[in-house]
């Protein structure tokens, strides 16, 4: 009787530590065995390595824009679900949906805010971020089509950015789509196809905003999340974050191995266990490529958790602060409602594609599609067309040079031309002094 | 690191405080506070007291259904003593609204009782502004692109600072009254018909189709205008049509201020049906008013006193039609179309008959509307304009310049006089010596003595005789040319067109017009094209059927294989067209002209 009393003593007392446990299978960490094992016993941790090395956590290295990009990406889904609950894609009610989301919901003018900003944010940070992996060489062997995987999700973001433009359906948003369906359209032989397909109509009108909701609110953040899904595990398979060869491999100590089937762990019981260079070890499996730890421990490496999750959760609410405080103080725009009968003069398109404007006022077909081709071609082939082994891991490492001076070039001719479109350009596109 | 995400996180805790704050802590929560407060004070009974201590601010919404869509307006949450008379002598936002036997309220037994209830009306239908907002800027319709900000309160960021001060006061909410009460007579709404008088007083019905009212084409259709447009935009365009519209032709009518506000809260009044009709009622307006007398026929047939004679009559009705609004006669002028004074030297009867009809069968580009009035009204008028024969006393070649040529080509003979920006194609710039001294005076000579048809210029042979005319010549010559005459190398043109007129010539004629010369004259022949909005003088409208068949062929030869000097016409013998391509485009142009239009 005592015994079953002490059990149900025991279980009664036990009950929230049942509860926790059946949840988290492991307690909080407290030795380095348990640091390790957060990092593959937790579903959501499970994608970090164990250890990273010390120059991936440096600001100064990547800046976290990887890491600051898909906040932006998680901020944005969060803040567009809790929109969606508001908002109708329906050129007769859309714009009422925004009016009330200003003046009728609660939070609606800071959630909008911080989805308009985020928005902004998020094309800017991933072509930062592609910037910042081009500079150090990361795209290098054995990361090549992790890059391509990325250029695309640049691509998948400039895409989820203009969808989204057009759902307020007021005068920027209407005109600014028109301008960019109309240099898609200029691409030879499937160019009008193109266009038919993304505005379901000639012109820009109900089939368009339906279309471009439904690309902006499941297609394109589906897509999004599994091109992220398998950029994430990329940059696990593919040995972290590039960093540079410092000294020379150490060379390798020969150990002897024993193989044996048993799994249980031999265990010294009692007699004192012999440290030997013998060292025993069950497979777990094999593993190819550069990632044999086995007698090299990297020296300058530390636990994820909690140092990568520290750094994680700091660049989140860095990322988060920022958002709010741009959202805080600068209002979304929203102007006048669709007119189709006045265009403004000039109708620019949104910022990230008026350098593409400034480019197809000289020429059509090559501003808005010929050179923009073979700059999208140039990037995607880039890891195979640069095969140098040299210079990665570092910010513009001397060999690279030659590299680093045509990427430099071409970033800083693609801002010069949105500079020109935005600040540069009056009616009809003419030239205009923003002072 | 930890130190930041300390210092970070505390960023986010206060940036979260604050974006809560701004949400739950608002000023029409103070404001409703500061009522309750005063209520309390003023409250006659403890239970009324008592209610008004434990009363917490609220949204107060009315749902307006009555006038098409519903609406919401939230304007008494701050303007929560809109309705409570102890209140009059408050200032806004706790004020009560005022009551007025003209708004139909109702002093019985001692207190107001309002027609105009604001469960039934709501605010923005007579205030505009915006219903939903529940911040002064929002509800005000403050930011610029809200499109009904209040009436006679609000000024936008965008407005011209020059007409801001003119759009304040609340007489312009009596353009909302008359989208109810539509009647011309209402007390309320006397600056709407004052504004409604000036629209036809001043000419504009000539020019503007207002539903049931007017039906000119040349101006925009002005039916739903108060609906597309705010206070700001209606008062500049009235003022200066060119600052907001540069290729506009409206005339810059001479105004005063009470006279501008007159139009602009008609204008403002128009906006295409009452709310207070169904939709179905607006569609019967419609049908029963398909062929109406004009209101502008009316207007003017009731102010007519009975007159002896046509010519008496006609002078009446010049006046009543407003032309003067426009045209000048004796010492009336509106300083936009041509002088009326000595019409009866200049035209004759068929052609004032069909210049009334229909202005451009004459004058290709003319500003002038197509005024659609009886048959009878033009006859008389007509006949009165015929009677203006009196001659011109004796006068230096100068006075008579300044007199009869100023007008359109300005004091200092450059083209630009008051009238020139009406009248298309523009007077000729008298001081461009490179055109006037290559042209043979005796064109000049035939210019003044009979005109040049398709354009304003008038036959003046009447009005002066021969020396008068040679006078004017020479006056011109030394006052304004200033250059010498130049003597050109006689030039081998032929007097009639070589090229026989066929098919086939106007179809080459046609193709090389395409190449060539539509970047100034235009795909349609009309001189609008890309090149002609930099170019001085326009490119000539070769579709002007009367200036055209006023030209000889030879005129055409000369103009083409040599160029205009003096215009920024071409020698196209230099770009190597063949007499036998002017040919063909003489052959095209002349088959653009060939109906008597």
């Amino acid at each position: 009787m005592s015994k079953d009393q002490n059990s149900i003593g025991k279980s009664v007392v036990d009950l929230p530590a049942n509860v926790t446990r059946s949840i988290f299978r492991n307690p909080l960490p407290t030795s380095d065995r348990g640091r390790a094992a957060t990092s593959f016993t937790n579903f959501f941790l499970h994608i970090q390595p164990v250890r990273v090395s010390r120059q991936a956590l440096r600001p100064s290295y990547t800046m976290g824009l990887g890491l600051i990009s898909f906040f932006l990406f998680a901020i944005l889904t969060a803040t567009g679900v809790l929109l969606m609950f508001y908002y109708v894609p329906s050129t007769t009610q859309a714009y009422d949906r925004m009016l009330d989301l200003r003046s009728s919901v609660v939070f609606g003018v800071i959630l909008r805010n911080m989805h308009r900003w985020a928005a902004h944010g998020m094309v800017a940070c991933v072509f930062l971020h592609m910037c910042r992996v081009f500079f150090t060489g990361s795209y290098k062997p054995p990361r090549e089509f992790n890059w391509v995987i990325g250029v695309c999700l640049f691509g998948l973001t400039l895409l989820s950015s203009f969808t989204g433009y057009l759902l307020p359906w007021d005068q920027l948003a209407f005109w600014a789509i028109t301008v960019g369906t109309s240099i898609a359209g200029y691409a030879p032989l499937v160019g009008k196809a193109i266009k038919f397909i993304l505005l379901g109509d000639a012109t820009v009108g109900q089939e368009a905003l339906l279309r471009f909701y439904v690309l902006h609110v499941v297609v394109l953040p589906l897509v999004l999340t599994i091109f992220v899904a398998v950029h994430f595990w990329r940059i696990r398979k593919d040995g972290g974050l590039a960093k540079p060869e410092s000294e020379p491999a150490p060379k390798r100590v020969p150990v002897q191995v024993e193989i044996q089937d048993d799994p249980a762990p031999i265990m010294a019981t009692g007699s004192i266990a012999v440290a030997a260079p013998a060292r025993r070890f069950t497979i777990q499996g094999l593993v190819r490529g550069p990632l044999v730890k086995v007698g090299r421990l990297e020296e300058d490496t530390v636990f994820s958790w909690p140092n990568l999750l520290v750094a994680e959760l700091f660049v989140l609410l860095l990322t988060i602060a920022g958002v709010m405080l741009v959202s805080f103080f600068f209002n979304a725009p929203l102007e006048q409602p669709v007119n189709v009968m006045h265009p403004p003069n000039p109708a620019k398109a949104p910022w990230y594609f008026l350098g593409l404007q400034e480019q197809v006022s000289y020429s059509a077909f090559w501003g808005g599609i010929g050179v923009p081709g073979i700059e999208v071609l140039l990037l995607l082939l880039l890891p195979y067309i640069d095969r140098g082994k040299e210079g990665v891991g570092r910010w513009f490492a001397r060999q690279r040079i030659f590299a680093n001076s045509i990427f430099l070039l071409f970033v800083i001719v693609n801002i010069y031309l949105i500079v020109i479109g935005t600040f540069f350009r009056g009616a009809n596109w003419q030239f205009v002094s923003p002072f | 690191m930890r130190l930041a995400l300390a210092l970070v996180s505390v960023v986010v805790l206060a940036g979260s405080g604050a974006v809560v704050l701004k949400e739950t802590k608002a000023t029409w929560q103070d404001h409703q506070k500061a009522y309750f407060a005063q209520a309390r004070l003023q409250a006659k009974s403890d239970a009324e007291r008592a209610s008004l201590e434990s009363k917490a601010p609220k949204i107060e919404q009315t749902i307006v259904t009555a006038f098409g869509s519903s609406r919401v307006e939230r304007c008494e949450s701050c303007h929560i003593a809109s309705d409570d008379p102890r209140f009059s002598s408050t200032s806004e936002p706790l004020r009560t609204h005022p009551y007025s036997a003209a708004m139909g309220d109702i002093y019985k037994d001692g207190h107001w009782e309002r027609k105009h209830k604001f469960s039934e009306f709501g605010c923005t239908s007579c205030h505009d502004g915006q219903g939903r907002g529940l911040t002064k800027a929002d509800a005000h319709g403050e930011d610029e692109y809200w499109p009904t900000p209040m009436l006679g309160y609000t000024v936008q960021a965008d407005w011209k600072k020059d007409n801001a001060t003119h759009l304040h006061g609340a007489e312009f909410m009596q353009a909302n009254c008359a989208q109810c009460h539509k009647e011309r007579t209402f007390a309320g709404t006397a600056l709407v018909s004052r504004g409604r008088e000036l629209f036809f007083k001043e000419g504009c019905f000539g020019c503007h189709r207002i539903q049931g009212i007017s039906s000119g084409t040349i101006g925009p259709d002005l039916t739903e205008v108060g609906k597309e447009r705010k206070l700001d935009y209606l008062w500049g365009h009235i003022a200066d049509p060119r600052a907001y519209t540069p290729t506009s032709v409206m005339p810059q009518f001479k105004l005063s201020d009470e006279d501008k506000k007159a139009l602009v809260i008609f204008l403002k009044s128009r906006r295409g049906g009452s709310p207070s009709d169904s939709s179905v009622d607006q569609y019967k307006v419609e049908a029963s008013n398909a062929t109406p007398v004009p209101e502008s026929v009316a207007v003017v047939a009731t102010a007519i006193i009975a007159a002896k004679t046509p010519e008496e009559r006609g002078r009446q009705l010049i006046e009543g039609y407003a032309c003067l609004s426009c045209h000048k006669l004796d010492d009336h002028d509106g300083g936009i179309s041509p002088d009326l004074t000595r019409e009866g030297l200049m035209r004759d009867h068929a052609w004032l008959m069909s210049h009334f009809q229909n202005p451009r069968s004459l004058i290709s580009d003319s500003n002038m509307p197509s005024f659609a009035l009886p048959q009878k009204d033009f006859d008389d008028m007509s006949a009165y304009l015929m009677t203006r024969t009196s001659a011109l006393p004796a006068m230096t070649p100068a006075q008579t310049f300044q007199t009869l040529c100023a007008r359109c080509h300005g004091e200092n003979g450059n083209g630009k006089g008051p009238n020139a920006i009406y009248l298309d194609p523009a007077p000729r710039d008298l001081t461009r010596a490179e055109f006037m001294s290559t042209k043979p005076q005796l064109r000049l000579v035939s210019s003044i003595r009979d005109g040049v048809a398709g354009t304003s210029m008038p036959p003046w042979g009447k009005t002066l005789s021969d020396a008068q005319i040679q006078g004017v010549v020479d006056f011109v010559w030394s006052q304004y040319v200033k250059g010498k005459p130049r003597q050109i190398k006689a030039r081998k043109l032929p007097d009639t067109n070589p090229v026989a007129m066929s098919a086939d010539s106007v179809h080459r004629g046609e193709g090389i017009f395409l190449q060539r010369c539509t970047g100034c004259h235009g795909r349609k022949a009309d001189g609008h094209g890309p090149n002609s909005i930099d170019i001085t003088p326009r490119p000539r409208n070769l579709t002007n059927t009367a200036f055209v068949q006023s030209v000889s062929d030879r005129r055409l030869f000369e103009s083409i294989e040599y160029g205009v000097d003096g215009t920024a016409m071409p020698s196209w013998i230099d770009y190597g067209l063949s007499q036998n391509d002017v040919g063909d485009i003489v052959n095209f142009i002349r088959s653009l002209n060939t109906s008597s239009k």
